[in-house]
């Protein structure tokens, strides 16, 4: 990691605020449309629907920042900065590890405004230990969202990174059931979400609800998705800087 | 340990598809020295310096910057880079860039020194997007001096500058060339090489064609050329002159490209009624185009270098 880059690179996204607040608004209107019109003591999956529906907005919140820092990779790629970069002693690891470090940084103001807009607009209830849960697991399961955010950067093109970025977000988020409930959709639909990393993020998240607590295969999950997302990140950044 | 020997090109080549872009390059650049790679578009300037930056793998030979690789030299900081384009953040300001690129750095010198010594002081606060391109070229040229390199190398630097930016930009850089630092700049400006490299190394198709000192490089191609008015002059004499390379005739002026000059004025006061002389020495542009045309002196470079 190298700390210079990381301040710059905040810098920059806090200047271009478009992302950030696009990654918060998003989640809070949509979880003023499913998530405030449920009746109070409607259940999903063995917790409050209302809360159900709040950690999901704030999953998909949270994922769509993470994954924005493919927007920040693809514009430094394109104009010759990554050339820029090999004339300097900085080390290909510690750029990929900022990178990842500015998504998780990115994903932590969605959590937090979607869980306060919850706690106080839509009256959920959790204990201390229960919070403070939910948004390490929630947090921890943006990982796999940044190797998604680093994929697509080495990937795309800076014209079609916003477009690509954007479609990946709302298919996984739909496909993941993070949108709707994937019990009330067709059997089919479950498992087509078991295929996405975010039907597992979701999981793990709701399940430090629970009364069983978190679910830890669903966090292994998370975590594998994490490791070959991170791989094939890796492997993209290693053909695009060794281009010799 | 103290080396001598700045960077060391041995038998480099490289190829792209079809084209043999560097065709087998020998250059050892010594510690102190300010050196300019001139050459036409295609001559293979870039590719070698792309090369001697560890950008770009070469087919064969090898190439050493100070005691070791050139991602060596990079990963010491040893070397500060000017590319010609790209390479800057456009929506970052010019203060954010230049704290990122220290921080890039082992050991850097303050923002604000580099600044100064690019002429840049007054920009921190700019956005690099609404710079001019002269403007720009100094943010690079601050971005290739912030490491305190040993050596610096600048690939085509005042490209896109106007006459008064350039300058004031080889002024800048003749303040770093005081600092004893080694410098390599890729140029196509004659007079650039001319005014401010101790060395000129001329490339064409890919090979160094000539290398030496730009008096060297203009001595050795054309000597002098007289121009003198000679009514009724005999051409074949004059032609035949000892040291005589050339006679071309405008009207009664008659133009002589001459090795010994002196001589040959002599001849010229003493047997006809030339008057209105000149003497000049070629420029190096002269010289340039007269390698560049084929006369290729690569066999001098040993004695010149």
């Amino acid at each position: 990691m190298n700390r210079d880059y990381l301040i710059f690179d905040i810098r920059r996204t806090l200047r271009n605020r478009r992302v950030l607040i696009f990654s918060i608004l998003m989640p809070l209107v949509l979880f003023a449309i499913f998530g405030l019109t449920i009746p109070k003591d409607a259940d999903q999956s063995g917790i409050s629907a209302i809360a159900y529906v709040m950690v999901s907005m704030a999953m998909f919140g949270s994922m769509s920042a993470a994954m924005s820092s493919g927007g920040v990779i693809a514009a430094e790629r394109d104009g010759g900065w990554n050339r820029t970069l090999r004339l300097t002693p900085l080390k290909p690891q510690a750029y990929v590890v900022t990178k990842v470090i500015l998504s998780l940084l990115l994903a932590i103001p969605p959590l937090l405004v979607v869980f306060l807009f919850g706690m106080t607009a839509g009256h959920v209830h959790l204990s201390v230990t229960q919070w403070v849960t939910v948004a390490l697991v929630s947090w921890l399961g943006a990982l796999p969202f940044a190797a998604i955010g680093l994929v697509i950067g080495y990937v795309a093109k800076p014209d079609s990174v916003q477009p690509i970025t954007g479609l990946s977000t709302m298919l996984i988020a739909a496909f993941g059931g993070l949108w709707l409930p994937v019990d009330q959709m067709p059997s089919v639909m479950k498992h087509i979400a078991q295929l996405t990393p975010a039907y597992w993020t979701g999981q793990t998240s709701r399940s430090a609800l629970t009364q069983s607590g978190v679910d830890t295969h669903a966090l292994l999950v998370v975590l594998g998705w994490t490791v070959v997302l991170g791989f094939i990140g890796l492997r993209r950044f290693r053909a695009d800087t060794a281009r010799a | 340990m103290t080396t001598t020997t700045a960077v060391s090109l041995r038998g480099v080549t490289k190829k792209y598809g079809a084209v043999q872009a560097v065709a087998g390059v020998d250059l050892t650049i010594r510690a102190g020295e300010v050196v300019a790679l001139l050459g036409p578009n295609g001559a293979g300037k870039s590719t070698t310096i792309e090369m001697l930056l560890g950008l770009v793998t070469p087919d064969q030979g090898s190439v050493q910057v100070y005691d070791g690789t050139p991602v060596d030299a990079i990963a010491q900081g040893q070397v500060g880079v000017m590319l010609q384009s790209g390479g800057i953040i456009e929506d970052a300001k010019v203060g954010e860039l230049m704290n990122l690129v220290a921080g890039l750095h082992k050991k850097p010198m303050p923002v604000s020194e580099a600044l100064d010594r690019a002429g840049i002081a007054d920009l921190t606060d700019r956005k690099i997007k609404g710079l001019s391109g002269g403007q720009k070229q100094r943010v690079r040229f601050a971005m290739a001096i912030i490491p305190q390199p040993d050596l610096i190398v600048l690939d085509e630097p005042t490209t896109g500058m106007d006459v008064e930016s350039r300058r004031d930009f080889w002024a800048s850089m003749h303040a770093e060339t005081a600092r004893g630092r080694t410098v390599l700049f890729a140029t196509h400006y004659l007079e650039e090489a001319d005014a401010y490299a101790d060395r000129v190394v001329l490339m064409r198709n890919g090979k160094v064609v000539a290398d030496g000192t730009a008096t060297q490089i203009k001595a050795s191609v054309s000597g002098r050329t007289i121009r003198a008015t000679v009514p009724g002059a005999d051409l074949a004499a004059l032609a035949s002159l000892p040291g005589v390379r050339n006679v071309e005739t405008r009207g009664e002026v008659v133009l002589l490209q001459c090795a010994n000059s002196d001589d040959t004025l002599r001849y010229l006061l003493e047997n006809t009624a030339a008057h209105d002389i000149e003497v000049t020495s070629a420029d190096l542009e002269d010289a340039v185009l007269a390698i560049s045309a084929g006369s290729d002196i690569s066999a001098e470079q040993e004695s010149l270098a």
